[in-house]
């Protein structure tokens, strides 16, 4: 079981890897999407569920797809391939600098293996990210105040950023 | 290091070095900063299973709500360079020459 985290963990460097080191914004997606599945699979598997299909949910259903069709506005019709030599110098460029970065600072002792799970507390009666969340709507009402209008004045900005003809925030569109 | 820990350093770190060298598309630059929120995402949903303070797991929710925010109006301005531009190539942003 640990193994299996581990194994999710390094999947998860592998696609953010692949985000960084994109030839072309659709596989700069994909390795978004694959980083984001295998982040959602490590929480599941220490059991904080919620959180996890709280991401999927938001992030994967809502973002991602927001993304996915931006892209098709914005990218290349003739998209560069991973065989491309910048890429993979790129992606060579980013796994040296994070080695170098462990490295000189003294971090390499990987032997400290070990996941702690959700239930490793003691006995319960709600799950530990259920009662969690559940803060935010009774003593953190303030800050899903705070969240709730941010998110509305997000959608304000938006519609005066892209108010075409000279009538919005950037003259030029 | 622990294994798990190094796993979402390094793709903070690959995230924001990737943001740093984007190289044609502004949108490449977009997503690495998604990649950038996920992967603070995870370390924070997994603090409150390490520490067993259960009120922390309400911060990566929020973190999700204002990245949301972040992302719209990072998309917003994406179409605004498609619209003025034609297209959101790097080499278009050119009004401060250094």
């Amino acid at each position: 079981m640990t193994y299996f985290v581990i194994f999710l963990g390094i999947c998860f460097m592998l696609g953010v890897l692949a985000v960084a080191s994109n030839p072309s914004p659709y596989y700069g997606v994909v390795g978004l999407v694959v980083a984001s599945v295998m982040g959602c699979g490590w929480l599941v598997s220490l059991g904080v569920s919620f959180v996890s299909l709280a991401l999927f949910l938001v992030y994967l259903g809502g973002m991602l797809v927001v993304f996915v069709y931006s892209v098709s506005l914005a990218a290349d019709p003739y998209p560069e391939a991973w065989g491309d030599w910048r890429v993979v110098g790129y992606g060579l460029g980013f796994v040296l600098v994070v080695w170098m970065g462990v490295v000189l600072g003294g971090l390499v002792d990987f032997w400290k293996v070990g996941v702690v799970t959700v239930d490793g507390g003691g006995v319960s009666f709600v799950r530990l990210d259920f009662s969690g969340v559940a803060v935010f709507y009774s003593c953190g009402v303030g800050l899903f105040l705070v969240a709730g209008w941010g998110l509305l004045l997000a959608l304000f900005v938006v519609l005066e950023l892209v108010r075409g003809l000279s009538r919005g925030a950037i003259r030029a569109v | 290091m622990s294994p798990l820990h190094f796993s979402f350093y390094s793709a903070f770190t690959f995230s924001s070095l990737g943001l740093a060298f984007h190289r044609t598309h502004l949108i490449s630059a977009l997503l690495c900063l998604e990649s950038m929120m996920l992967s603070m995402f995870i370390p924070l949903s997994i603090w409150p299973v390490e520490n067993q303070t259960p009120s922390f797991a309400l911060v990566p929710i929020l973190m999700l709500a204002f990245s949301a925010c972040e992302t719209g109006t990072g998309l917003a301005m994406l179409v605004a360079s498609a619209r003025t531009h034609g297209s959101d190539h790097l080499h278009n942003l050119n009004l401060l020459q250094c």
